[in-house]
């Protein structure tokens, strides 16, 4: 990417994390000292026991998540990214409230310490954003190739989404507790779920077959034409036919496209936020977005989504972690970090011996169970599938 | 940046045995002057080189295990993104959408390969951080012209980009990562190179032509 498009998106970026710092009250340092302070001391669940040695954060008595499981399951998680795409995230956030017990541990906190669980909750949401900002990070060192048209419409998206991972964690960092948060985690994994079903029905596997075809025809035919037939040099380049807040409509080489400002901006916000507050599911739910509401061709739109969920992702961390002193556990996310490079290596040499719609049909099974479970633990208190 | 400021202890973390054999040696750059907050600087700024070196190791071996993979999806990705702009250039919107679907997918697998490699790359930082808060977790820094502190990530994180970039400069004076990037040319040189939208945008030279009726 030239370097004036890197430009801007550092001063965008700047001027996010500057609008935070003086949007924000001060002095949040030291959550958790003030989080363990109101909390109970003893040695029953729900307590802190001072005699108890220092676990998860460094708080008495809390599990101490075994940075060896947590390192075979992020093998687990690496490996879904790599061999379906989708779902990695969920894993990961899976892992971080199940599977390492500190769901359980800060559900403990419900009546005793309120602020406890609910620093719990953030820390998990936390740690759940650093792999959706890795993502788009990495997704964003592509966006250059993929050509200059992308940089008005990933601003208006960023704009949404700047002030989506802003506002977010201003208004629920210490608000949210561990039961609403799986409850709307559920519903997230049931979403993404359905889109997996989708890719695994006829109809969604017939698209792709049409495009895949209809692509390698073109690409034959090109070939034979190529150097026949003068362009019409009027046509090069980009041409815009109409502004608008509601509609904007330019031609490439005479092939019209439009999109909606406002519905970037409003969509860039709520999937933003969305990220934001659960920490899954931003850049898979830019895509289906910008392709089918903000009418944009779906390649045209791979960078662009990634750019505004990393613009997201680097102030929504930023305003949790540096506002409002939200700790995390980075052994363990370094530990995951290490499982998931191993895990992402295995699942193309896997992938050979295993059809990629049998592996998105045990997932969509997998996000049936997931969200019915965290669901009905979320919103009934109690969990509808085993373990009860 | 402002002062430090010492805030009341409240955590420690059990010290995790593989920290302990490493401590001794990297606070030895925070204890060069005799100036705290210059040396917090060296000191952290040390860490991140060595976190940015080690990456940069292991990326480059998980690139040489996964060369044959890595080049397979790439070349994918770069077919149909350049069907695409063929078709762009064809005026064929129908292929254009088609091929564009097929590139997506293509994409597709080609990202979660890279993030694969990108944590090759970054996962020293976690560790880094990790050995940072048993040293200097009860630290805070003011920031000039406002009420607000913040933490010792908010110092490592632009190290970090500075160690970065200074490396990169360095990088390929070094004959092991002079070799890494023959491999990385050679393998550039066999497949086909991919063509982005903006080469389809009339050039400089063009537009003069065009505006003086050439």
């Amino acid at each position: 990417m030239k370097h004036g498009h890197w430009s801007i998106i550092a001063l965008v970026v700047m001027f996010a994390v500057v609008a935070t710092l003086f949007l924000v009250c001060p002095a949040d340092a030291g959550k958790l000292e003030d989080a363990i302070a109101k909390t109970p001391v003893g040695a029953e669940a729900g307590k802190i026991d001072p005699k108890a040695p220092p676990g998860y954060l460094g708080i008495k008595g809390a599990p101490d998540p075994n940075l060896i499981y947590g390192f075979l399951w992020a093998i687990w998680v690496g490996w879904i990214f790599s061999s379906v795409g989708a779902f990695g995230g969920i894993m990961a956030g899976v892992g971080h409230i199940t599977i390492f017990g500190l769901g359980d541990y800060a559900k403990t906190f419900k009546k005793t310490s309120p602020v406890m669980n609910k620093l719990l909750t953030d820390s998990i949401r936390v740690s759940n954003q650093f792999l959706v900002g890795l993502s788009a990070l990495v997704s964003v060192t592509n966006y250059y190739r993929m050509g200059r048209l992308v940089l008005p419409l990933g601003i208006c998206l960023a704009i949404g989404s700047i002030v989506g991972s802003i506002l977010v964690p201003i208004f629920t960092a210490g608000q949210i507790s561990l039961k609403a948060y799986i409850g709307y985690f559920g519903i997230a994994v049931f979403v993404i779920g359905a889109f997996l079903f989708y890719e695994t029905t006829e109809r969604g596997q017939r698209g792709k077959k049409e495009a895949k075809a209809a692509a390698q025809a073109f690409e034959a035919a090109h070939v034979k034409q190529a150097g026949k037939g003068a362009v019409d040099e009027k046509a090069r380049g980009v041409r815009v036919l109409k502004w608008g807040l509601g509609r904007i409509i330019f031609s490439f080489y005479g092939v019209e496209f439009s999109f909606r400002p406002i519905v970037a901006v409003i969509g860039g916000f709520i999937i933003a936020a969305i990220a934001s507050f659960l920490g899954i599911g931003g850049g898979f739910l830019f895509v289906p977005f910008l392709t089918s509401i903000a009418g944009l061709p779906m390649f045209l739109v791979a960078g662009t989504s990634a750019l505004t969920v990393l613009i997201g992702m680097i102030v929504s961390i930023f305003s949790y972690m540096v506002i409002k002193g939200i700790p995390v556990y980075w052994t363990l996310i370094g530990a995951e970090l290490v499982g998931i490079f191993i895990g992402s290596m295995i699942g193309p040499r896997t992938s050979k011996y295993i059809p990629d719609i049998w592996l998105k049909r045990i997932f969509v099974v997998l996000a049936l169970y997931v969200g019915i479970r965290y669901c009905s633990k979320g919103f009934l208190g109690y969990s509808l599938i085993p373990p009860f | 940046m402002g002062h430090i400021q010492k805030h009341p202890r409240g955590l420690i973390m059990q010290v995790h045995p593989v920290y302990a054999v490493f401590d001794p040696y990297l606070i030895w750059f925070y204890r060069i002057t005799d100036y705290p907050f210059v040396d917090f600087l060296i000191g952290t700024f040390v860490l991140s080189m060595i976190a940015v070196v080690i990456g940069e190791f292991t990326i480059s071996l998980a690139f040489l295990a996964n060369r044959k993979f890595i080049e397979k999806t790439t070349d994918e990705v770069v077919r149909y993104q350049n069907i695409s702009v063929d078709a762009i250039e064809a005026g064929n919107k129908p292929a254009y959408k088609a091929a564009n679907k097929v590139a997506n997918e293509a994409f597709g697998r080609s990202f979660f390969m890279q993030i694969a490699l990108s944590t090759a790359f970054l996962w020293p930082i976690p560790f880094a951080l990790a050995w940072m808060s048993y040293r200097f977790a009860d630290l805070e820094f003011g920031l000039l012209f406002t009420d607000h502190t913040v933490g010792y990530p908010f110092v490592f994180f632009p190290l970090y980009v500075g160690a970065y970039l200074l490396f990169k400069r360095v990088k390929y004076k070094i004959p092991y990562f002079r070799r890494i990037r023959r491999i990385l040319d050679s393998s550039a040189n066999r497949h086909r190179e991919m063509r982005s939208f903006a080469d389809l945008l009339p050039s400089k030279k063009k537009k003069t032509d065009i505006a003086s009726g050439k």
